[in-house]
Order: structure tokens, then C-alpha cells, then sequence
């Protein structure tokens, strides 16, 4: 149906936003500088992509802005010009109200706060010092284009669609009063007039009191419904509708039946008994006739028992037809009219409406004399007021909170001793804040930055290639990241975390556009961190690993590599007691160092060397093939000198992950139980453990030992 | 003369203008192109005749312009004479004008030079 009553082309070109207003039109920007240099700059970043209108001055920008205002997509503003500066320029926009409606980047070298301050107060969007960047112009000048463009696009498309259905229902609201009215013998005006005077008195009514709980929309329903307040004369007979001369009672009581009538056609409407207009509307029929003393018709209802639209409405159609022709009556004068309701010669109405009636009584006639064309007006009106209203609240108020935003985040940022960062893959670049760019000896943009050689400087290429595989493999869901690695920053290197968060496009399926994150000096903890581990893990006297530590150590290799070899020695030295008896305390810790150092110097890198405690050592080495001329060599290195004159004797127990399994308790005991049986047996030697070394043991703690020991132990027997 | 030399020649930055701007020939273009520029005549007009809301405005646009294609040197002489007029004539401001003719004069002859072996 609409249609036919709006050519589809006209219906979809409405409202649609600058930006594809017509599918070819480029947008339109208005530089205004006082430098032709500086106009001709951004004109050149700017003239493929936009329509580039420029003016020399204030005066020669708002010149512009008078002619074409509703076609300047945006204006790019310098502040210092002469005649009319940038900020005079804002404040004739904001008198304008162009302000709404074309957004205003600022470019200065003015970057004062006062300037930067007073320049958003005054509604710019946006704000760009020189020395500017021919990116950032466009991307700057891009996203406000889009933003505002769209804003728009919606807000016209939202306008336009309530226009529409307004328009709609009320139209076809009018079609059917008009009908009853054509049947009448009037002219079709009464609906409009007693529209009018209903929302009239109803606008005056709700700022005297809130009595009756109406809201700006309760208004518009009642008077849309009052159009349908007669709708039950369509059953009357038209000789009795027309008749000149008075009525007979008989007549007349067929005639007052309309109201009942009215209210009925209401009440069988099948599908709509919920829509508050039709409510509304039923009320107005059958009680429009109602009077507040209770004297009217059709059920006699008094004083507040009448729904207030249809008191109202009574007013509003009593005063028409008073002022109106009518078959059976001349037209009264506005004042005649008002004075006979006032004097109660129609009935009596509600005090307070009479009043209302009373105060808006001076501009009824000329209101009602418009009301040809109002109800078209006020409908547009609507649509224009939302349209204002929304883009007052979506653009100014959005478009600040985001500026405030911008202003804290940059605020913190320079307040934080952090390194700020945003990255974007489309166009491939990296902003950093102040701060960060600073302690990196960067730029605050970086093209390019993961192949970009300064950024390669600081960041190792492993290191990028990890961040950007770790932000890449996030998800929308759990964006975040956590990276630490390495930064050279001013020539030194230091451990840095990464905090990331990647951003993601909210398309199917999202795109990864790129990341925001913080960069964290973590070096002095993490050394800090690495100490603690080293402090909890070695030994303080001689720096090997500590039991705990060698043990967890161990006990990995062992779960890691569940086939190798490995040989486990724990080692004791000989006659400690009496170094320390002898030489002091002092001397037995040189003994432990020298002893130490002699382990450290004997094994492997991957083998483990670690103090047990005392004066009892551990080593713990992987071996290929045999295992006994390592041990024997390991043993020989270690016994093989003296410290000052202390003769370094050793006893060594040794157990082979062969003989016993790879559990490490079971390994430390054994080479436990071989070390016992060799200072059983006399000291300076070593043993390997033998499953029934073990059982000889619990028999006589002496160690026969097995034929191949027996063959290591004579070679190191001889060597000794 | 490179693009690159008589930037050395006058005292700007280079990198930093082809890393904002992108292109050594809109670069070029634009150096070449503020021989046309009649600010510095404006700002010595204006001293003279002790216009100094003029002057201090056409101090603005030098350093502007300066700011813009990265020259260095007349950038920093232009915003001290810049600031000082902003609150009207200052005791400095004379001499800082006399700077300014000096280095502008310098950079009008650096570029006039790099235009003729450019071959512009």
C-alpha cells in the first residue's frame, strides 16, 4: 500500500547519508587555513579521495558553510587566521546549529590545552598537530566521515520509518472520519479542528498539573483518536443526521445513540482490542457526550468517572460546533462560544478544562484557522524533532564521551612508565604513547612494524614472530596475551612483558585487525626472580645444586627419558670429622669448595653434581655402553689430589638405573646402601649396588661384591 | 642537489618529512612550491608598520608551514618570534625577525638552488 502512495525510489533515497547520497558523489571537505601552503598540503593527501572546497579565512569558511552547509561532510579547521579565527568560526557553527551536522577537525600547532580544550568544548571531533601525518590526516578525516555519515544514514532511516507509520495510520484514521463527516453534510474540517483543540488543551493541561498521568505520547494517541469520535453516526439515518429543523424526542434519542454505537464499532473490532489507541478511542466514543455533573449521555457519568480524553474531546467538539455552520444553526463568534460554555449553556465541563480552555482561549481561532495544513506540520515536526534529537544525543554526546575517553587514556598513558601500544594490520602501523616512543627511540607511528628494521632493533625476529603468532592464535573470546621477552631499549638489553590484547572485526568470522597492548619493565624482578630460584636451589658454600633442587632435576630426566642409562654416586669424604677437628671449621669449608670444584670439573654439562648435605656430594650422569670406566674415572679424578696437605680420600656408593628402575627414591637409596658398604669396608673405594648387595647386607652390613664389581674395583684398587 | 642535500643545505629534516608525507615528490613539489609563499614578506611588512596581531599571525603561518615540511631550522628561529608576539611586541621580537628574514632568506636561496639542478 505505501507504494502506491510513495514511488519506491523516492522512499529509499530519503535519508541516506552523505556518503552514498549519490552512489558517485565524492564527500566534501572544507579546509580553512590562512596558509595557501598548508590548504595545499592537505588538499594534495586528500583531493583523490574527497572534494576539497578551501577557504583563506574564518569569514571565507562560514561564507562556505552559509551556501552549503548540508553538503560539507567535514571541515578541517586551523585555529590562528585572520578576520575570524577557528574558535569565532565554531561559535558561529554552534549559533548555526552546522555544528550538528558537520563535523570539525581541528589542525593547529597550537596544541595548548586551553586551545585543545576550548576547541572541544565548542564541539570540534577531533584534533591534529602539525607536524602532521599524511596517514594520520586520512585516517582521522576517514573515520569521522564514516562515523558521522552513518550516524546519519540511521537516524534518517529511523525518522523516516516512524514518519511513514505515523503518517499511515493516520491516514487511513482521517479516510474513515471523513467519511462520517461526508455523510453529515460538513466539510471535513471538524475532525481537524477538534484535533487541534484536543491536543491543544491537552499540551495546556499537563503543565498545570500531572494529575492524570499523561505523557507526551498519551497526548498524541488521544488526539489522533478524537478524529473517531462521531465514527458511531454512520448508523444514523441520514434524514435524522440532516434534519434543519429541531428534532423530535424520538429522533433525538436515535441520534444520541452514535456514542453507544461508536463505542460498540470499537469493541467488535476482532484483532485490535489491545492497541491502546483503540481503547483510547472507545473511551472518546461512547462518553464524548458525558457531562461533569452528570447530565450528559449515554450512561450519565459524573465528574472524574469520565476518562479524561473524553472530557477533552467534549470540549474540544462542543466549542467547534458552537463556532462552526450547522444544518439547525448559525456560526457563533470565537468569543460568543466561549462565553456560552463557560456560562455552562452546553453543559458542565471539568473546572480545570475550562480553565485550561480559558488561558488558551486568545490563540484558538488563529491555531484553528492553520489546521488545514497542521496536522501535516506536526507530523513532520515529530520526525524533524527525532531526527534533531537523536543526532544531538548520538553524535554530540557519543562523540564526546569518546573524546573523553581519548583525553583519559592519554592522560594515563602519559602519566604511566609504561610503553603504550595499538597496532593495526589494514593499514599495516603502530601508534605508541609519548612515553613509549620516547624510551624506544621510536616514533609515536611505525609503519610497518613487524618488518620495520628500528622496531627489528629492539625486538628480536624469534621474539616479533612469537608475539604475532600468540596475538594471531587468540580468539574473540580470549583475546588477551601475555608475552615476556627480551627488549633492547637504549642499547640494553631487558627482560620486558607483553601484555596484548588482540582486536578482532565483529564480522563472520571475525577478522584479527590487530592489538592493543602495554609493555612492562620486568627486569629487575625477573633478575630478582632468577636469584631467589638460584638462592632456593644451590648450595650458599660451595654453589652446587641442593638436594631438593638436584632431586627435582633428576627425577625429570629420569620421567623424560624412561630409557636411558644413567648412574647415580653418592660420594663421602673421608676423615671430614677430623679435618674440621683439626683445622677449624674454616678449613673444612675450603676442604667442601675444593671438593666441590674437583665435581664440577668431572662431569658433563648434562650431568648433575649437588651437595647433599655435610659433607656427603651427588652425581648423577647418563653414560653410553659401560657404565664402570666413567665411574672409575669420575672416582679417580676426584681422589686424585690433596688440599693443603689434606689428602682428599673419598668413599662412593653407585647405583646403575639398570639394576633398579628409574625411580629416583629407590636409586638414591641403593647408591646409599653401596656407599655404606664401602665405608664398611674400609673407606677410599667405591661400589656399585647389587640387587643382592642388598640382601648381604641385612645379613652381615659387609659387601661381597659380584664378579664385575669385583673387576672395576681391582682396576681402581691398582690405580689407587 | 638531491631532495635529500638541500635539506641538509637549509637545516631540515628529511626522514622526518618523508616518513609523514610518503613521497619525495609531493615532497619536492611542496619545497619548491614555498618560494610562492609571501608570509615572510607579510611579517616584515607587518613589523614595519607595527602591525603585530599581522605579524604575529604571519610568525604562525611560517612556522606552520616549517612545521609541515620539516624545516628544522626556521621552524624553531619562527616559533620563538612566534611566541614572542603573541601578547603584542616584546623587547626580543626585532631581533628575532632579523633572524628570521636571515634564515628564511638562507632557505629561499637553498631551495632556488636545488630547483635549478633539479632542472624545475
Amino acid at each position: 500500500m505505501g507504494r502506491t502512495l510513495r514511488p519506491n525510489s523516492v522512499h529509499f533515497e530519503r535519508g541516506v547519508g552523505p556518503i552514498d547520497n549519490h552512489n558517485t558523489r565524492k564527500p566534501k571537505i572544507l579546509i580553512a587555513d590562512d596558509s595557501e601552503m598548508n590548504r595545499s598540503i592537505l588538499a594534495d593527501m586528500l583531493w583523490d579521495e574527497y572534494d576539497i572546497i578551501e577557504a583563506e579565512d574564518g569569514e571565507k569558511a562560514v561564507e562556505v558553510l552559509k551556501k552549503h552547509e548540508s553538503d560539507i561532510d567535514l571541515l578541517l579547521l586551523d585555529i590562528v587566521m585572520p578576520n575570524m579565527d577557528g574558535f569565532e568560526v565554531l561559535e558561529v557553527m554552534n549559533q548555526n546549529h552546522w555544528i550538528d551536522d558537520v563535523p570539525v577537525i581541528m589542525i593547529s600547532s597550537e596544541t595548548a590545552s586551553t586551545h585543545v580544550e576550548r576547541a572541544y568544548a565548542l564541539g570540534c571531533t577531533d584534533f591534529i598537530s602539525r607536524p602532521f601525518d599524511i596517514l594520520v590526516v586520512h585516517r582521522r578525516v576517514n573515520n569521522t566521515i564514516l562515523l558521522y555519515g552513518k550516524q546519519k544514514k540511521l537516524v534518517g532511516l529511523l525518522a523516516d520509518q516512524i514518519y511513514e507509520k505515523e503518517q499511515q495510520s493516520l491516514m487511513m484514521i482521517e479516510i474513515l472520519s471523513n467519511i462520517v463527516e461526508f455523510r453529515n453534510g460538513e466539510s471535513g474540517l471538524h475532525v481537524r479542528h477538534v484535533r487541534v483543540l484536543t491536543e491543544m488543551l491537552l499540551d495546556h493541561l499537563i503543565k498545570k498539573t500531572d494529575r492524570y498521568g499523561l505523557s507526551h505520547n498519551d497526548i498524541l494517541l488521544i488526539s489522533n483518536a478524537s478524529a473517531l469520535h462521531d465514527i458511531g453516526k454512520i448508523s444514523i439515518p441520514s434524514e435524522i443526521l440532516n434534519k434543519p429543523g429541531r428534532l423530535t424526542a424520538e429522533e433525538f434519542e436515535t441520534m444520541k445513540s452514535h456514542t453507544v454505537i461508536g463505542g460498540q464499532m470499537m469493541d467488535d473490532l476482532p484483532d485490535y482490542q489491545n492497541e491502546p489507541l483503540v481503547q483510547v478511542a472507545k473511551d472518546i466514543c461512547r462518553w464524548h457526550h458525558e457531562r461533569y455533573d452528570g447530565r450528559g449521555y449515554p450512561d450519565g457519568l459524573k465528574g472524574e468517572f469520565i476518562p479524561i480524553a473524553a472530557q477533552i474531546v467534549a470540549l474540544a467538539d462542543v466549542y467547534d460546533a458552537l463556532t462552526s455552520v450547522r444544518v439547525y444553526k448559525p456560526a457563533y463568534s470565537h468569543e460568543k462560544a466561549i462565553q456560552m460554555i463557560t456560562e455552562g449553556e452546553c453543559g458542565v465541563f471539568n473546572p480545570l478544562l475550562l480553565e485550561c480552555l480559558m488561558e488558551i482561549a486568545d490563540t484558538l481561532p488563529e491555531q484553528i484557522n492553520n489546521s488545514a495544513v497542521t496536522g501535516q506540520i506536526e507530523l513532520r515536526s515529530i520526525a524533524e524533532e527525532l531526527r534533531h534529537h537523536e543526532e544531538l544525543s548520538a553524535s554530540e554526546r557519543t562523540l564526546q564521551l569518546l573524546e573523553h575517553e581519548r583525553m583519559k587514556f592519554s592522560f594515563f598513558a602519559a602519566m604511566s612508565q609504561e610503553i603504550q601500544f595499538e597496532y593495526t594490520v589494514n593499514p599495516p602501523m603502530a601508534s605508541l604513547n609519548a612515553w613509549g616512543a620516547d624510551r624506544l627511540d621510536l616514533k609515536e607511528t611505525v609503519m610497518d612494524p613487524v618488518h620495520s628494521p628500528e622496531v627489528l632493533k629492539i625486538i628480536s625476529q624469534e621474539s616479533m614472530d612469537g608475539l604475532v603468532r600468540a596475538l594471531r592464535s587468540t580468539t574473540p573470546a580470549q583475546p588477551v596475551v601475555r608475552y615476556e621477552c627480551i627488549l633492547n631499549i637504549q642499547d640494553e638489553p631487558r627482560w620486558t612483558r607483553i601484555i596484548a590484547r588482540a582486536t578482532w572485526s565483529s564480522d563472520e568470522p571475525p577478522k584479527y585487525t590487530g592489538a592493543i597492548g602495554k609493555a612492562t619493565d620486568i627486569h629487575e624482578s625477573r633478575m630478582k626472580l632468577e636469584m631467589l630460584e638460584r638462592e632456593a636451589t644451590h648450595d650458599p658454600l660451595t654453589g652446587l645444586l641442593n638436594h631438593a633442587a638436584a632431586r627435582k632435576q633428576i627425577q625429570a630426566r629420569l620421567e623424560d627419558h624412561p630409557k636411558g642409562h644413567f648412574a647415580l654416586a653418592i660420594l663421602d669424604l673421608d676423615y671430614f670429622k677430623s679435618a674440621n677437628d683439626t683445622y677449624g671449621h674454616m678449613f673444612g669449608d675450603q676442604v667442601l669448595k675444593y671438593l666441590a670444584n674437583k665435581l664440577r670439573e668431572s662431569i658433563r654439562g648434562n650431568d648433575v653434581a649437588a651437595r647433599v648435605g655435610g659433607d656427603e656430594f651427588l652425581i648423577f650422569l647418563e653414560y653410553k655402553g659401560e657404565a664402570a670406566p666413567v665411574i672409575q674415572r669420575i672416582f679417580y679424578s676426584l681422589t686424585s689430589g690433596s688440599y693443603e696437605n689434606f689428602p682428599i680420600s673419598i668413599s662412593m656408593g653407585v647405583c646403575l638405573t639398570d639394576r633398579v628402575g628409574m625411580n629416583y627414591e629407590t636409586v638414591f637409596h641403593a647408591a646409599d646402601q653401596a656407599l655404606y658398604a664401602v665405608k664398611r669396608s674400609g673407606r677410599g673405594n667405591f661400589r656399585l649396588y647389587t640387587p643382592n648387595l642388598q640382601d648381604k647386607l641385612s645379613v652381615s652390613a659387609i659387601s661381597p661384591i659380584d664378579a664385575a664389581e669385583n673387576t672395576v674395583n681391582d682396576k681402581v684398587e691398582k690405580g689407587d | 642537489m638531491t631532495l635529500q642535500e638541500c635539506y641538509t643545505e637549509l637545516g631540515g629534516n628529511y626522514n622526518d618529512v618523508i616518513s609523514r608525507l610518503r613521497s619525495e615528490r609531493l615532497v619536492t613539489k611542496f619545497v619548491v612550491k614555498f618560494l610562492d609563499d609571501d608570509s615572510c614578506a607579510l611579517l616584515l611588512q607587518s613589523m614595519e608598520a607595527e602591525n603585530y596581531g599581522e605579524a604575529f599571525r604571519a610568525a604562525h603561518t611560517i612556522k606552520g608551514v616549517c612545521q609541515n615540511l620539516g624545516f628544522t631550522k626556521l621552524y624553531e628561529i619562527s616559533n620563538q618570534l612566534n611566541e614572542a608576539l603573541r601578547n603584542g611586541l616584546s623587547p626580543e621580537a626585532p631581533a628575532l625577525a632579523e633572524d628570521v628574514k636571515a634564515e628564511y632568506q638562507r632557505t629561499v636561496t637553498t631551495i632556488k638552488a636545488f630547483k635549478e639542478s633539479a632542472g624545475l
